[in-house]
């Protein structure tokens, strides 16, 4: 996919050269006021999550938070919520505190692309995540400050790690390296169990190294560069690279090296972990609170023994809440959710505005769309529903026209209260759907259902003549309302 | 801890996994593993986690079921 594309401003520019990794950017945030210190001894259990909950309420202005006072493990080093609001996502795209969320939209849109990657590939021993190497003895309990992210999760979770793994038929090929973000459960102090499903690119490569009988190693990268955790999370294409995707979207080089066990991987990541697969080993997992805000169940899932680990001076683990919404992962994947869902209607309808699929990983997603004619939003609904993501995802659809803002819910409850017939709903039953939707009566199917809240127009019946306000907008009143806001602030943005 | 928060397995099934100390070397908590359902807990955890009679019953184990597998592999061990 690309689209649109505009060269970045002096600004994005200074600030994707600026940072090179999790470090960087945590310095950066904490400049800006979007990364506070917990330095007050909490437990592991209850407070950790407890403090990730109430942080991550705000989901425009929320800080990252730092804990470096975790009883039992002194002087470790734990982070959460790096991804947790708009604004650090802004301030990572070079724009100021109070950038809306559709022009970070727009400015993810014109960024996106792998064509044009931007790697430097540096020697292992001049790589900072490689100033420790441990080969035995491998202790991810002493390692990590770990801990139970929801009370009834089976044990405890790596939940934001990047793993990079390679095609095992084809081992040499760099697009079909993966690099994804699939829950890690710690399951002894040198093995873990890693969540994948057959349509997942990592689950694909574990079933051909077990058809096959040979090896599968990955390496898992903790505490990672700012974009390559959101790329990480972006389904993309079996033969693009996560790694051009991140490097693209900061329009400045990521440095690679190569791991022990042979995978690329970012030379300034805070740990990798290397690790190979325990052929034809599965193992009980879970329960784990995920993105709908409820737990997945407990299943027998692949497993894996730790090779060897390498990490720079003083880790920083990062990590992430998950669970009932709104929380990291929504604003984690949200806007990358919703590029390629926009870019693929695009393609067949320039009509379409915009589209925001945030809301648990776009089970609910609204699309504005200019009406070519009526009943139009229809088909452009029913074509959203037949992308790939569109597909598993798209359970509730709100479709609006090109004068409402779809990420702003205040418009979007406008379009519904006024242009919305109850007897012009869709529902279109027993559809696929992910196997994780609460609602589900059958786990993997659902219903679908979309909400025409666009404007009739002839043939439709019109009813009444009523005419719509239309209130001064554009560019210039957007400018008045930084205005009022900076003064709001005492002249400070 | 003498038996599992989640399947009531007895002491021979359950590991220690590993002893949290502060900064002075003193014991904070320890980490259990139980290799019957493969719950991992800490002894400092809320009693709403760690103490069977406190959870909540839907979230009990029983290794003994068959739970789903993913991705049936091709050998089976
Ligand atoms: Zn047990």
């Amino acid at each position: 996919m690309s689209t649109d594309k505009k060269p970045l401003s002096a600004t994005a520019r200074a600030v994707g050269e600026r940072i090179g990794s999790l470090r960087d950017f945590l310095e950066f945030l904490e400049e800006n006021g979007q990364c506070i210190t917990w330095t007050d001894e909490i437990m592991p259990e209850p407070d950790v999550r407890n403090i990730a909950v109430a942080a991550g309420r705000d989901s425009m202005n929320g800080p990252a938070v730092i804990f470096n006072n975790i009883a039992g493990y002194p002087g470790k080093k734990l982070v959460l919520g790096v991804h947790g609001s708009f604004t650090n996502l802004a301030l990572l795209l070079g724009h100021p505190k109070g950038t809306t969320i559709k022009e970070l939209f727009y400015d993810i849109i014109s960024r996106w692309g792998d064509d044009k990657p931007l790697l430097d590939f540096i020697e292992p021993e001049a790589a900072p995540v490689n100033e420790n190497r441990i080969t035995d003895n491998f202790n991810l309990y002493d390692l990590l400050p770990l801990y139970r992210i929801n009370e009834y999760d089976g044990g405890f979770y790596i939940g934001k790690a990047n793993v990079v793994s390679r095609d095992p038929r084809d081992p040499d090929n760099f697009g079909k390296q993966n690099v994804g973000i699939y829950r890690i459960q710690v399951q002894a102090p040198g093995e873990f169990t890693l969540l994948s499903i057959p349509a997942h690119d990592m689950g694909r490569h574990i079933m051909a190294a077990e058809q096959e009988n040979v090896p599968l190693k990955i390496s898992v990268m903790l505490g990672n560069h700012p974009a390559m955790c959101m790329f990480a999370a972006t389904p993309v294409g079996y033969e693009e690279s996560e790694f051009a995707y991140a490097s693209q979207m900061m329009g400045s080089p990521l440095r690679l090296t190569k791991s022990g066990n042979g995978m690329d991987i970012l030379a300034d990541s805070e740990m990798i972990i290397e690790a190979e697969l325990m052929n034809g080993v599965r193992t009980l997992e879970g329960p784990f609170g995920e993105f709908p805000g409820s737990y997945s169940g407990v299943r027998k899932i692949p497993r894996f023994k730790v090779t060897a680990i390498s990490h720079r001076n003083d880790p920083i683990f990062e990590n992430i809440y998950i669970g009932r919404g709104w929380t990291e992962h929504d604003t984690l994947i949200g806007l990358n959710t919703s590029a390629p869902i926009y870019a693929q209607l695009k393609k067949d309808f320039p009509e379409v505005v915009a589209v925001n699929a945030l809301y648990q990983h776009g089970l609910t997603g609204v699309i504005s769309v200019k009406n070519r004619f009526a009943g139009f939003a229809k088909s452009v609904a029913m074509r959203a529903l037949g992308t790939p993501h569109g597909t598993m995802y798209l359970k509730n659809l709100i479709m609006v026209d090109d004068d409402v803002d779809p990420f702003d819910l205040n418009e979007v409850m406008w379009a519904l209260s006024t242009r919305t017939r109850a007897d012009d709903t869709i529902v279109i039953p027993n559809m696929p759907l992910i196997p994780i939707d609460p609602a589900a009566e059958v786990a993997g199917k659902g219903h679908r259902l979309i909400i025409d809240a666009t404007s009739f127009m002839p043939p439709d019946k019109l009813g009444s003549d009523s005419k719509i306000v239309t209130p001064p907008a554009g560019s210039e009143i957007d400018e008045i309302a930084k205005v009022i806001q900076l003064l709001q602030n005492g002249g400070q943005s | 801890m003498s038996t599992c928060p989640r399947c009531q397995s007895t002491e021979d099934k359950i590991r220690a996994e590993h002893k949290g100390l502060n900064a002075q070397g003193e014991l904070v908590w320890t980490i259990f593993h139980c290799n019957a359902c493969e719950f991992t807990w800490r002894d400092s955890e809320p009693a709403s986690t760690i103490d069977y009679n406190k959870r909540e019953a839907f979230f009990r184990v029983d290794p003994e079921k068959p739970y789903p597998v993913i991705m049936p592999p091709a050998q089976y061990k």
